[in-house]
């Protein structure tokens, strides 16, 4: 009941309203297909879509490298590995928007933490403006959401790597596999269920990327950086409410096709 | 498998670096929010804060932060209680009884897990509009609710499943009803779900920002990332020390949580996201 009040019925409500030029006050009048036919014919949206795919496709491949690269280097038995693993979860469990803000202080053009550490260091070549200028502004992006969701992809990866038998892997030695040979034959399909699971919420996710641009970038330079998640806000707030509801139908396609496609794939190979 | 010398000091030497990395910013921020106010940035060292703790009381009475950590509090504790009521027994019921009707649900429910909130937030927010949600605790628990209905439904049928079906027919016996059933002999064996749900969801509802900035724009009603961007952007760039402070107050609670619980909390996630 609650749930179909809250969410099942809001998103019917809202193909309905996707079809209307309703501002959010007066009367809605049907114009059909009008607004999708003007979201393609925006020109920043068409440039928002770009930057959530170029964000979401760096930030998932990026995760799931960077998860398992750790999970490989975690697996094994060392002094203090809870403790790595508890330092390394860390910065997932802060608010997205509270760590853009931690970063900003890090970044700042000038007089960020970052700045300063290369000035006393002498390595005035690496100090840069990352955060005006477009393609590295969306590069500093991705790396801070790398950064921060690192350890969530990869305590998944170290319980797909520890539920692996060592048998398993032993066996494949004595058969005379390589260490490489026994990665991508026996750990890489035996790990598919965590891959599954860390490739679609991480696709769910940053595709609806929202908090950590807010604060680090608020979509700029101009509109550089926006996602379509905060395009979606700007235009309801703008009273274009029936225009945001159908940026949010293309949202929902946007996000529907890689998730069936990668459960697709990852099915197969299981 | 055994490992040369070299091959382990790497390792460690990488972990290390890793972990480096995780913890500077925070380091940074500390400094900064120790920073006397007439400190221009990171003026001098970059890594001596001044030590100046009265930063830490005026960030708390600027900032309005206790309300919002108040406020946070409430929704995410209302929240994980309407949805361990209601999720758990709709888990139950889809667990023990294949109708044609649950399984339905059941498939409803995990293919709008896909969905993230934002698609329906407009709408939503009309909805709320009508029935005077905005700007109330009760609405933000409702919305937050929704959203973690699924991953409660599916975590608990998982769960129980897994349960032998004797259970419930020897409650039956000793006369229980299917509710009672429920709570009096399902739900205390089942702890490691609730403890799953709660930590795969319980920060998510804590932090969550993309619903806030929509429904509680009051004052009085905001929740912590909501009041921590209201209060960033009043300074705009300048008055670092009392930014990171703010921040600072504002991360205290969940990292402590998360110390706390980080053994019960990595068996947790390992736990529920594998079996999904």
């Amino acid at each position: 009941m609650l749930y179909g009040m809250f969410f099942i019925y809001p998103l019917i409500r809202g193909i309905g309203m996707s079809m209307t030029d309703w501002d959010g006050m007066g009367k809605a009048t049907f114009v059909g297909l009008q607004n999708f036919i003007d979201f393609f014919h925006d020109a920043r949206a068409i440039h928002d879509i770009k930057t959530t795919l170029i964000f979401a496709l760096g930030s998932a491949v990026l995760l799931n490298v960077m998860g398992l690269c750790y999970a490989l280097l975690m697996n094994s038995n060392f002094r203090g590995k809870s403790l790595a693993r508890v330092i390394i979860y860390l910065p997932a469990i802060i608010s997205p928007l509270i760590m853009g803000y931690i970063w900003f202080f890090l970044l700042q053009p000038g007089r960020g933490f970052l700045h300063y550490a290369f000035a006393q260091l002498g390595m005035t070549d690496l100090i840069g403006s990352w955060m005006s200028s477009y393609p590295s502004a969306l590069l500093v992006l991705v790396l801070v959401n790398v950064w921060q969701f690192s350890g969530m992809t990869m305590i998944i990866y170290l319980a797909g790597l520890q539920s692996i038998p060592s048998e398993v892997s032993e066996a494949a030695r004595i058969d005379g596999a390589t260490n490489w040979q026994r990665f991508w034959r026996v750990s890489v399909p035996m790990l598919m269920p965590a891959i599954r699971i860390n490739v679609v919420t991480n696709i769910i996710g940053s595709l609806s990327v929202f908090d950590v641009i807010m604060s680090l970038t608020e979509g700029g330079p101009g509109y550089a950086t926006e996602s379509l998640s905060i395009y979606i806000m700007r235009m309801c707030y703008g009273s274009r409410t029936g225009y945001s509801t159908a940026v949010a139908m293309i949202l929902f396609f946007i996000i529907l096709i890689p998730v069936l496609v990668s459960m697709r794939f990852t099915r197969q190979k299981n | 498998m055994k490992e040369n010398k070299w091959g382990k000091a790497l390792r460690i030497l990488m972990i290390v670096a890793i972990c480096a990395a995780c913890l500077i910013p925070f380091y940074v921020l500390l400094v900064l929010s120790l920073n006397a106010p007439s400190r221009v940035f990171y003026e001098g060292s970059i890594f001596l804060p001044d030590f100046y703790w009265h930063n830490f009381i005026d960030a708390w009475n600027k900032s309005r932060i206790g309300t919002a950590m108040l406020n946070s509090a409430i929704i995410t504790a209302g929240t994980l209680l309407v949805t361990i009521a209601t999720g758990g027994l709709a888990g139950y019921a889809i667990a023990r009884h294949a109708t044609r009707y649950n399984k339905f649900v059941f498939g409803l429910l995990i293919g709008c897990m896909m969905i993230p909130g934002i698609i329906n937030t407009v709408p939503l927010y009309v909805l709320m509009r009508q029935i005077n949600a905005i700007n109330t605790l009760w609405g933000m628990v409702c919305v937050c609710s929704a959203l973690a209905m699924p991953s409660a439904v599916f975590i608990y049928a998982t769960f129980i499943r897994a349960l032998p079906k004797e259970m419930d027919e020897a409650a039956a016996l000793d006369g229980c009803s299917p509710f009672s059933t429920f709570w009096r002999v399902i739900f205390p064996v089942i702890k490691p779900a609730t403890a799953s749900f709660v930590i795969l969801n319980g920060f998510g509802i804590w932090n969550n920002y993309a619903q806030a900035v929509f429904f509680l724009q009051s004052r009085a009603k905001q929740n912590i990332p909501q009041a921590l961007s209201v209060f960033f952007q009043q300074f705009a760039g300048a008055k670092w020390h009392l930014m990171a402070a703010t921040a600072v107050i504002a991360i205290i609670p969940v990292v402590i949580v998360f110390l706390v619980f980080q053994k019960q909390f990595i068996q947790g996630l390992s736990d529920g996201a594998l079996k999904g």
